[in-house]
């Protein structure tokens, strides 16, 4: 895999807290997660983050790998961030347009190694809800395919910005099944034929699940993060966190994965957090729905494709 | 109680209903569509996928005719138009795998099911018996909406059985998670084969299947450019299908391409010439979503009064699909034909 990694000693520490404050989550949360996957993979992207972390896989360190994206747009180089998995961008240069349960049945076949996916609560074992919080009741997105991807791609690779309050000792509703009570053969005994989740990518570190015990551990940081950071990592999660003895240390986001980031996503659709601050947003409070409105945001979705269409082909 | 959806079609009843599947002029109007085929207590499905080639025009027509007690079942589609039909009233249940709630920004794509669920406004709802709207917050009487869960390929295994005939397609997705657990339609059985576990997902046969497509006929041979979604199974699965088309071709056109003939003819009850039908999602190779308006009407429909001054403005106020477009304004939906068109390399 793409995996690159360094050591603190490194960097001084002037020189670490400056790169701390360089990069906002979301850029340090694609730009890692690409590293999960490997050339030649067949890798099914999601939406937002969870697709552009597979998109700048596919740029800059596995150009043969196939993207997947589930409305049936199959072999694409991804010319822009999916914000449905439906979109032209993955259409218009794809090597097969095909349908929504083909690409079901090829993931239950086995033809998915990996797969990029999203979450809102998780549990040590893996185990994913987005369906339902029961606490102040919330009804969230639900499913999608993403039930179907957790319990039949080869692994999931969970890409999210870290939020305390998404650890939780027991989902609210388990909407995709990770490794079930944990056990070592779970997943087998119910008759689940894909891997599970293998590792979740957050801008506070990467976790991993212990190959025995199938619990999550914090297996890979940051430069910049010290053993404080560390133990306020531990103090969000309501159970007792392994900490991998030896921590790798992972290398920031190179030149070449946020120069692809930002080719993928020049208006910082997903970047940007809140949606009024992006240029669609800024162009809805000034109230312009008039052909300039659509001209100004039209032409900025048009030149970064262009952008790409010159790279990639 | 009867699964939804469920049952054998046998062939006198399928040549009961195929008065409409046998003519070889298939073409009418989309309120006339909607009028033949759509009765209070139906069940339908709409064809594309998260925010293309969906047929929104439909959604809106059937607000405007007031059809109610209806039920919805889709993988992750029109959200939003579902939550138009959740806005009046007019729908009893949802079979869905995801329906996009709140977003970065605190803007909900289904403000009506979630006001539902909160205040019991315009209707209660039972979601996926796991949440239910407060008992006091209920008007006494009022019939709750009820969502059920799914995952996409279980929704999409719904379609395939109809169109098998069969009572249930088998799967692997969600083997020990919590949907089979609480969508109690779903059975978990040991295969007879192999005596492992696996799930049991049931036939769904919609009443109505609405699908956009980029180019049919006037006998209903329906051709869809880019993805396919699960098209070709509600084209099967439902007793009658309505296509709503971008053009209307010749059948000799439909020859020199046959391979993107998704629906034959006989899928076919109805034909709807209505170009740009879609909008504000896009279409493949003739436009693309109208993210402007698409925001900026969820921004309006957040609050109960403001959905209701966005329904009589765009939905009430308008007679048909291309009043839409004018008051949309021609220049607008020009460019966003244009910009669909460079990404695929058409010339104009």
């Amino acid at each position: 895999m793409g995996h690159l990694y360094t050591t603190r000693e490194q960097y001084a520490p002037e020189q670490l807290k400056e790169m701390k404050d360089k990069y906002r989550p979301p850029e340090l949360v694609c730009c890692i997660g690409s590293r999960e996957v490997e050339d030649r993979e067949v890798v099914f992207v999601g939406i937002g983050i969870s697709d552009l972390a597979g998109a700048i896989a596919k740029l800059v360190h596995t150009p043969n790998a196939i993207l997947v994206a589930e409305a049936g747009y199959i072999g694409f180089p991804s010319v822009a961030v999916l914000v449905s998995p439906a979109d032209n961008s993955a259409g218009a240069m794809a090597m097969c347009h095909q349908s929504l349960p083909e690409v079901f049945i090829d993931q239950q076949a086995g033809f998915i190694d990996a797969a990029y996916l999203g979450f809102a609560q998780m549990d040590k074992y893996g185990n994913v809800n987005v369906s339902y919080i029961t606490g102040p009741q919330i009804r969230m997105n639900g499913s999608g395919g993403g039930g179907d991807i957790a319990s039949s791609a080869g692994r999931v690779v969970y890409t999210v910005e870290f939020n305390p309050r998404q650890w939780v000792e027991k989902v609210d509703y388990m909407t995709e099944p990770g490794f079930l009570d944990g056990s070592p053969d779970a997943r087998k005994r119910v008759n689940l034929v894909g891997g599970g989740p293998s590792s979740v990518v957050t801008e506070r570190g990467v976790f991993r699940f212990a190959p025995e015990t199938h619990e999550l551990f914090l297996a890979e940081v940051f430069p910049w993060q010290d053993e404080a950071d560390i133990e306020d990592i531990k103090q969000s999660f309501p159970w007792d966190l392994k900490v991998a003895g030896e921590l790798k240390i992972i290398e920031p986001p190179t030149e070449r994965e946020l120069w692809a980031l930002g080719l993928m996503d020049p208006t910082g659709q997903y970047v940007i957090a809140n949606i009024m601050d992006r240029p669609l947003g800024k162009i809805i409070a000034e109230g312009k729905f008039n052909l300039e409105g659509y001209n100004t945001f039209l032409e900025l979705s048009d030149r970064a494709i262009r952008e790409v269409l010159d790279f990639v082909s | 109680m009867a699964i939804q959806g469920l049952g054998t079609i046998d062939y006198a009843e399928r040549a009961r209903d195929s008065d409409y599947k046998k003519r070889l002029n298939k073409v009418m109007t989309e309120k006339e569509a909607v009028e033949t085929f759509l009765h209070d207590g139906d069940s339908f499905c709409m064809g594309g996928f998260v925010m293309w080639r969906q047929p929104q025009s439909i959604m809106r027509e059937i607000a405007r005719q007031g059809k109610k007690n209806l039920s919805i079942i889709d993988e992750s589609g029109d959200f939003d138009g579902i939550d138009l039909l959740v806005e009046l009233g007019l729908v009893d249940r949802i079979d869905i795998a995801y329906m996009l709630t709140r977003q970065v920004g605190g803007i909900s794509g289904t403000p009506a099911v979630e006001r539902g669920l909160k205040e019991g406004v315009p209707r209660p709802v039972e979601a996926g018996g796991v949440m239910a709207t407060p008992k006091d917050k209920i008007e006494p009487g009022a019939p709750p909406v009820k969502i059920v869960d799914w995952t996409n390929f279980e929704v999409s295994l719904r379609f395939i059985a109809g169109a098998f005939n069969v009572p249930f397609m088998p799967c692997r997705s969600s083997l020990g998670a919590d949907i089979p657990e609480y969508n109690k339609e779903i059975k978990t059985i040991n295969d007879p084969y192999e005596n492992k576990p696996l799930l049991l997902i049931p036939a769904y046969k919609p009443d109505v299947a609405f699908i956009s497509v980029q180019k049919a006929d006037r006998r209903g041979n329906g051709q869809i450019w880019g993805f396919k979604g699960t098209d070709y199974w509600k084209a099967r699965a439902a007793k009658h299908v309505v296509l709503l088309t971008e053009e209307l071709v010749s059948t000799e056109k439909i020859h020199e391409n046959p391979g993107l003939t998704v629906m034959p003819a006989y899928c076919t009850d109805a034909v709807v010439h209505l170009p740009f039908n879609c909008l504000p999602t896009g279409c493949y190779g003739h436009y693309l979503g109208d993210l402007l308006s698409f925001v900026s009407f969820l921004l309006q429909r957040q609050s109960r009064e403001g959905a209701l001054e966005w329904i009589d403005e765009w939905v009430y106020g308008l007679k048909d699909h291309f009043e839409y477009c004018d008051k949309l304004g021609w220049e607008k939906i020009d460019r966003l034909a244009k910009s669909e068109h460079k990404l695929n390399r058409i010339p104009g």
